[in-house]
């Protein structure tokens, strides 16, 4: 199995860098997302988590550094958290921090409302 | 809109056209610098800027079409961002099919009556009703409530017997915008 790895580029500054490693389970999203079709950019990232369950049996640790993330790609971050919830439910240690800045208060009740909405626990970070 | 006024002294920026994703882009990483407030402020105005600015890109019932057939066609519309003593105001202004008008009056009465806990779970509620194929989430005039902090004005007009002009105004504080 693959590392997925996207890029942030300077002339598309709203798509978010990925680092998802195969070998060590750790994952990396970091930068800023308000890309259109939001879809469309999170859907590879949640079936790469469903192929990582069905082809390892280490323990997986996503890593958010997210600084902003518009309205659009908070309905596919749930659908993320979602599917961790359940890889988690079905026997896999699964861990989340998200990393935030202290002084951002808009994204510390975002990241509190996904753990409502998502049931998976998540580790708020101070950055 | 452009001409020489008491207003235009107050004015940031100002644009009307077509809003793509790189227009959007540019233009917010440009407010981010050049907005000469503290970084609390600039994050807000940057927050609300691309959930309005995105609005009228996705939802506006004047569209241009795209040179290249594969792009979706872009919203057409206007913002300004403005400087006064206590606050800065953004608004943005775009075309909607009439039957959309009651609905934005209903929504955003809605949630100008909501406290800051009741708009956090309106928003978990709508959000979770949203299809993930969805353009948008539907929530971007609830987190511009929850940004701003402030009531959301708007106004519709008439245009003809299919149209109406949506036009959206946000107070964003220049106090308690610590972040």
């Amino acid at each position: 199995m693959k590392n997925l790895v996207l890029n942030s580029e300077p002339d598309t500054p709203y798509y978010p860098e990925v680092v998802f490693n195969a070998e060590t389970g750790i994952c990396e999203i970091s930068g800023e997302s308000y890309m259109e079709e939001a879809y469309k950019f999170y859907a590879p990232l949640i079936d790469w988590l469903k192929e990582f369950v069905a082809n390892s049996s280490h323990e997986l640790t996503i890593n958010f550094k997210l600084i902003y993330f518009n309205t659009s790609s908070s309905r596919l971050l749930v659908d993320f958290l979602e599917t961790l919830r359940k890889i988690k439910e079905d026997g896999r240690n699964v861990t989340v921090n998200w990393y935030y800045d202290p002084e951002d208060p808009d994204v510390k009740d975002e990241v509190e409302d996904f753990e409502i909405e998502s049931g998976m626990e998540i580790n708020l970070k101070e950055k | 809109m452009f001409e020489y006024n008491d207003n235009l002294k107050k004015n940031i920026v100002a644009y009307n056209g077509p809003l793509t994703i790189n227009l959007i882009s540019l233009m917010a990483n440009h407010l981010k610098e050049i907005i000469p407030f503290e970084q609390g402020l600039r994050k807000k105005v940057f927050r609300v800027f691309i959930e309005l600015t995105q609005n009228v890109s996705y939802y506006s019932a004047l569209v241009s079409e795209s040179p290249k057939a594969e792009q979706p066609k872009r919203g057409i519309g206007w913002y300004t961002l403005d400087d006064y003593d206590e606050y800065l105001l953004f608004k943005t202004g775009n075309l909607i099919f009439k039957e959309h008008g009651p609905i934005l009056i209903k929504n955003t009465d809605e949630i100008n009556k909501l406290s800051d806990e009741d708009l956090r779970m309106l928003k978990r509620k709508t959000r979770s009703q949203a299809a993930v194929r969805d353009i948008g989430a539907h929530i971007g005039l609830i987190q511009t409530g929850i940004i701003s902090g402030n009531p959301i004005e708007v106004n519709i007009s008439e245009v003809d017997d299919k149209h109406s002009f949506f036009e959206i105004a946000v107070k964003i504080n220049k106090t308690n915008s610590t972040i």
